[in-house]
């Protein structure tokens, strides 16, 4: 079963060229809403381990990743794909919208 | 999943997990339905301290945890689900989900309510990249930058007073020439070194490309434009409340909250609303919660009438 693996400011290029589809989940401890997201997320990374991988990024500890994808605001997802940046959500989402927003980019 | 329900309630905020922890108490069988994260609005706020029955500040998303518990307690059941429609037909009431639809005999409408945007230049372009609606969320990005809040109510101060712990300069940014916060809120914000006020500033557009660089803001009363250079702009000027998919079947008035009587019933049968739906809410936690308590005690005389 596939889980939520936590990416760095040093690994993160490592996953980019995944022929997978990336969810970036950028989040911070302070930050309620990134955490109330979490088991919706660990059931998404559980139920599509073929074709997505689930990321975490820590803003606080990674600002390069956080500042490459102009990301300000939690909770944000990003879905890359092949390497570009497909779409994001901001703001608390449930799994339904995950998804369909995976689907749309898949 | 179970199909058919004696009360499905609309919203997880403080007013509907209120209402749901009665339904459950009344041994009713229950559907909770929460489009983003049950707790509501409130759960992205660091701290309550007005909640009555705590001499100490509170988490706001550890108060709606419990919450949550509460009404699982008396098995209601708690479902992460988006409704797309709420209809009356063949004698009860159908709630339309994402590929799903659920049937009940009465509903509480408590979908609570979603920010108010400016609707202007830059604004949803730069949302995410530096225009914000929530600095609890968001401050940690603008540590020694300037920020500023636009608003002079409880949130906005309240949002102030967090991101001052990290920006190196906070702008308060308001249409009028005195705050509607708290006192106690206004007070703080008065004497903190950080935190400057604009008043009688209207805001015209955000400005920046990649992210923002700024606001564009008229003085109201010498009619000067001026661009307040800040990276990050943070939205705190109310809400809109979520009424659309019941706008057919209650009465609404112009500003969209919904019209009750004082048992919080509207005009169908078997449909209350609870909660920042209904107008003179002010946004407070210990409102909604009486609120939902209250619909749901309407709700439980209506299921008894029925039988």
């Amino acid at each position: 079963m596939a889980e939520i693996v936590s990416a760095n400011d040093g690994n993160f290029d490592s996953f980019m060229n995944s022929v997978k589809t990336i969810i970036v989940d950028f989040w911070a401890p302070t930050c309620t809403p990134c955490k109330l997201m979490e088991p919706g997320l660990e059931k998404i990374a559980a139920n599509y381990p073929e074709n997505v991988k689930v990321l975490k990024v820590n803003v606080n500890e990674n600002p390069l990743t956080s500042s490459r994808f102009f990301v300000r605001t939690l909770p944000t997802l990003l879905f890359i794909k092949n390497g570009l940046v497909k779409t994001q959500l901001i703001g608390a989402v449930n799994p339904g919208q995950i998804e369909k927003t995976l689907s749309e980019v898949q | 999943m179970e199909k058919n329900w004696d009360i499905i309630i609309v919203g997880g905020g403080p007013a509907g997990l209120a209402a749901a922890i009665y339904c459950g108490r009344s041994l009713r069988k229950t559907l909770v339905l929460e489009k983003q994260v049950f707790g509501g609005q409130i759960v992205s706020a660091d701290i309550i301290e007005n909640y009555p029955g705590f001499a100490e500040p509170i988490v706001p998303a550890e108060l709606m945890d419990q919450m949550s518990k509460q009404a699982l307690r008396y098995g209601v059941v708690l479902e992460n689900d988006e409704v797309s429609g709420v209809h009356y037909e063949n004698n009860s009431w159908r709630v339309d989900v994402y590929n799903n639809f659920y049937t009940a005999k009465a509903i509480i409408f408590a979908a609570g309510s979603t920010h108010r945007f400016f609707n202007v230049n830059g604004e949803k372009e730069l949302l995410g990249r530096g225009v914000s609606v929530c600095a609890t969320c968001d401050a940690p990005f603008f540590r020694d930058r300037q920020v500023a809040v636009l608003g002079g109510g409880d949130t906005a101060l309240a949002e102030a007073l967090h991101l001052a712990k990290f920006a190196s300069t906070v702008y308060v940014v308001h249409r009028r020439d005195q705050l509607r916060a708290e006192k106690i809120l206004q007070d703080r914000v008065f004497k903190n070194s950080k935190i400057k006020l604009l008043w009688d500033r209207e805001v015209l557009s955000f400005t920046g490309a990649q992210r923002l660089e700024g606001i564009e803001l008229r003085n109201k009363k010498t009619a000067a434009v001026e661009v307040l250079a800040c990276d990050g702009a943070f939205l705190a000027i109310g809400t809109v409340p979520n009424t659309e998919l019941i706008k057919n079947i209650v009465e609404l008035d112009d500003a969209g909250y919904a019209i009750t009587d004082i048992s919080l019933a509207t005009r169908s049968k078997g449909l209350f609303v609870a909660g920042e739906v209904i107008k003179g809410n002010r946004r407070q936690v210990s409102i909604s919660v009486g609120m939902g308590v209250q619909a749901s005690l309407a709700c439980e005389d209506y299921l008894a009438s029925l039988e």
